[in-house]
């Protein structure tokens, strides 16, 4: 008979083996990482044009479907001549930030004369995120690197999964859907951008950034575009949607004075 | 007072703030064979001499590949040497994957280096027996760098490490100004001059003793030993060994100790050089044994 | 020092009879024999010269750099044996990033010089180490201000207006004494630096040597460390040649 009454109705070890005190001490919940994000900033867009590259991300940071935060900055300078904008969870986006900041102060610990290029910057982006997803604690992103090297624009996409791809047009999260199309009317495949100036581009990039706004309910009408050319970087900040017209809203149930 | 002097181990210092060690090792880049550097705006060359311990021996290897744009040529202890390589190629390929892009070439050099100095202030460690020379092409153009086992590293024209570079090292001085704008055989040709004035009165520059490595602008690294030097030792037949003489009569005077010992040791593998070394540091205490 | 000889001076950390840690003396004759550096600290920021004996023809001029960063707004210069002076500006840059990742701030500078002045006197603490062979000087411009700093092999550091090491350290220390740090400008700072440095350099005369200078100035470069323009600092080298040629010398 078994004499201590903290193994009543366990297992026998004599024909089980010892019991696996492992079981007992075991967590109440399984470690958890990531499963979604907080609070989000919606699509970053890009094209390429004949000098360089051009990217835009709205300033609104949401939490949940509350426009929570209208004044976030989604596009961050790396270098002399690389943009990153950021799409997805905003604290994720505050560390890949101070990634960047710590991998530039020590690109210039030297002043060696060696900087590192956007492709650079690319590529050591990709190995964080496919590093935290392969540790299955991925940084809640999807990413879009755009810049000019040795004269030539440089466009590259990395997100959540790891996954990578370019192209002379990005776009990420509704982005990929409501304003790819309209950035492929003018710049179709590989080469097209030869035929875009800048002004032309900062047109496009303009209407691609309305549209979101209105069918992207997590986009505010604020937002900042990134010029990039072989002179450098140039922010615009603040821009605003213009000569919108929302007349059709009053028909949609809920939005205006149609109800129920 | 078991030991009562400034020189057994490198977390020392003499009254007049010297590290005796420190400069003992460097001593021993000067048991090694001699290896030479040089730059022009395009390329960057490594030549050195190559010994074998006896007749049927192979030569001991000088010059080491890294990367497609980065080696080395060394002087001294070669297994140090090889420690070294080895943590250049981790750094290398550690570039490549995470930044995608070639190391680079002072910053290669930097990383070897700060291990170095490590070595050289905390007790039971020694410091490196060997120095490098270490050329590359990245970005800024082609570099020549020499790493000593102080930590030092600096940026060179053209240099010279190991016995007798000193000789090398007078013509390298007075021909520098024209390395800039040559071609590259003609860098490779300026090179084994320099070397074959660090020999002995009676050897000579052969395939079998001569290693030549380029690096440059659309050329990666590529060593060159046996047969495939000889295009170049040919180039240098046709030139007087007496451009050479003088310069290596300067030097033999100023260097009289180490010529005498190159001529001992000339016949000596590198390998047996280490325990030399040892042996030949005034010093050698038991803990410096153990370290070995 | 009579007491050379005697046993006391062999290992770190032992103290002699009198109370003195030779170690730590010999570390100092070390940065003696090193090239001349000093930082000289003005209105908004500070600026760092370094004077680099030059040892063969052969090296390649301009390359080498002596002065090094530690975070955006800190620079570092030092005399002494150079390799432990770049193990110890890793040091500084290693308590630069993981106080940024904590704070998320920039390290201010005098927690920089705090820190660095701790672990330089941890050097003098074990016989299985040897004190930092080096004196440096710390620059940097946070939110306070400009800062100057100079830690010793001992691990003691002091906040200066002006500070010097190295071989021509009397001579430099004179003369930045008689500097208006009040009333100094960037540039003028900077030009300043460089005759000081030559200066310091005339009683090694018969050695080539280069200048190196970098500055950090609220105004001039956005509180980021960085090399002097190369105009600025031709312009400074020019005045610093005729600020210590033979009859400008008289006259003083």
């Amino acid at each position: 008979m078994e004499q201590r009454p903290v193994n009543w109705g366990r297992p026998r070890d004599d024909i089980y083996g010892a019991y696996d005190h492992n079981i007992h001490n075991a967590a109440k919940m399984p470690t958890v990482h990531t499963q979604q994000p907080i609070v989000t900033g919606t699509s970053v867009i890009a094209v390429k044009f004949d000098k360089g590259v051009m990217m835009a991300a709205d300033n609104l940071a949401s939490y949940g479907s509350l426009a929570r935060f209208t004044d976030q900055e989604r596009l961050i300078p790396v270098g002399k001549d690389t943009v990153v904008g950021v799409s997805g969870d905003i604290s994720d986006l505050q560390y890949v930030e101070r990634l960047l900041e710590q991998l530039e102060i020590e690109e210039n610990y030297d002043n060696d004369g060696h900087e590192l290029k956007s492709s650079n910057i690319f590529e050591y982006l990709s190995r964080v995120f496919y590093q935290r997803r392969s540790k299955m604690d991925p940084l809640w992103n999807a990413v879009i690197v755009a810049g000019v090297e040795d004269g030539k624009p440089f466009l590259s996409y990395v997100d959540l999964l790891g996954v990578t791809y370019s192209s002379p047009t990005l776009a990420t999260g509704f982005g990929a859907y409501l304003a790819v199309p309209l950035l492929r009317q003018v710049v179709d495949k590989e080469g097209d951008e030869d035929n875009l100036t800048e002004e032309d581009a900062r047109k496009l990039i303009d209407k691609c950034m309305k549209v979101l706004f209105y069918r992207d309910a997590r986009s505010i009408d604020k937002y900042s575009v990134a010029t990039i050319t072989s002179e450098g970087a140039k922010l615009e900040k603040n821009v605003k949607c213009v000569e919108m017209n929302w007349r059709f809203a009053e028909d949609i149930k809920g939005y205006g004075r149609t109800v129920a | 007072m078991f030991r009562n002097s400034y020189d057994n181990d490198s977390v020392t210092y003499s009254p007049t703030g010297r590290l005796f060690q420190v400069e003992y090792a460097l001593e021993a880049i000067k048991q090694g064979s001699a290896a030479i550097g040089l730059v022009s705006k395009t390329h960057a060359v490594l030549v050195a001499l190559k010994r074998n311990s006896e007749e049927l021996g192979s030569y001991q290897k000088k010059l080491i590949r890294v990367d497609d744009h980065l080696g080395v040529a060394l002087a001294g202890l070669a297994p140090d040497a090889r420690v070294l390589t080895n943590f250049l190629r981790t750094q290398a390929m550690s570039s490549k994957l995470v930044y995608n892009r070639p190391i680079p070439v002072s910053r290669a050099v930097s990383s070897i280096a700060d291990k170095a100095q490590a070595n050289t202030q905390e007790y039971g460690k020694r410091p490196y027996g060997v120095g490098l020379l270490v050329v590359g092409y990245d970005a800024t153009g082609p570099h020549l760098y020499e790493f000593l086992p102080s930590g030092s590293s600096l940026e060179y024209v053209a240099t010279s490490i190991g016995a007798r570079s000193q000789a090398a090292r007078t013509y390298l001085e007075k021909n520098f100004d024209n390395f800039g704008s040559s071609t590259l055989d003609e860098l490779i040709v300026h090179g084994i001059t320099a070397l074959r004035d660090t020999l002995a009165q009676d050897k000579e520059l052969n395939s079998k003793n001569t290693s030549i490595a380029v690096v440059g602008i659309d050329t990666k690294f590529q060593l060159y030993d046996d047969d495939d030097v000889v295009p170049w030792l040919s180039k240098l037949d046709t030139l007087s060994r007496a451009s050479g003489a003088i310069p290596t009569e300067e030097s033999t005077e100023a260097e009289q100790p180490e010529t005498t010992e190159t001529t001992e040791t000339t016949e000596t593998a590198e390998t047996t050089e280490a325990a030399d070394a040892s042996e030949a540091a005034p010093a050698a205490d038991d803990s410096m044994d153990t370290t070995e | 020092m009579t007491s050379i000889g005697t046993g006391y001076d062999l290992s770190n950390s032992v103290f002699s009879p009198d109370g003195r840690n030779f170690q730590v003396e010999y570390a100092m004759k070390a940065v003696e024999n090193g090239g001349t550096s000093i930082g000289i600290k003005f209105k908004d920021g500070v600026v760092l010269a370094a004077e680099k004996i030059v040892t063969s023809k052969l090296l390649v001029p301009n390359s080498n750099k002596r002065i090094q960063t530690i975070d955006k707004h800190v620079g570092v210069v030092y005399s002494g044996l150079v390799p432990d002076g770049r193990h110890f500006v890793g040091r500084g840059r290693d308590e630069a990033s993981s106080w940024r990742s904590t704070y998320k701030v920039p390290i201010p500078v005098p927690s920089l010089a705090d820190r660095l002045g701790s672990y330089a006197q941890a050097y003098t603490l074990y016989n299985s180490v040897r004190p930092f062979g080096i004196s440096s000087i710390i620059g940097g411009v946070d939110e306070d201000g400009a800062h100057l700093y100079m830690i010793e092999p001992s691990g003691s550091y002091w906040g200066y207006s002006a500070a010097a090491a190295g071989k021509g350290r009397q001579t430099a220390k004179t003369e930045l004494e008689k500097l208006e740090f009040s009333s100094l400008t960037a540039k003028d700072a900077v030009k300043e630096a460089a005759r000081i440095i030559y200066l310091a350099h005339e009683d090694s005369k018969d050695k080539e040597f280069e200048l190196e200078m970098t500055w950090i100035s609220a105004s001039e470069t956005n509180s980021i460390h960085q090399f002097v323009p190369e105009a600025l600092l031709k312009e400074a080298k020019q005045f610093a040649a005729e600020a210590t040629s033979p009859e400008d010398k008289m006259e003083e």
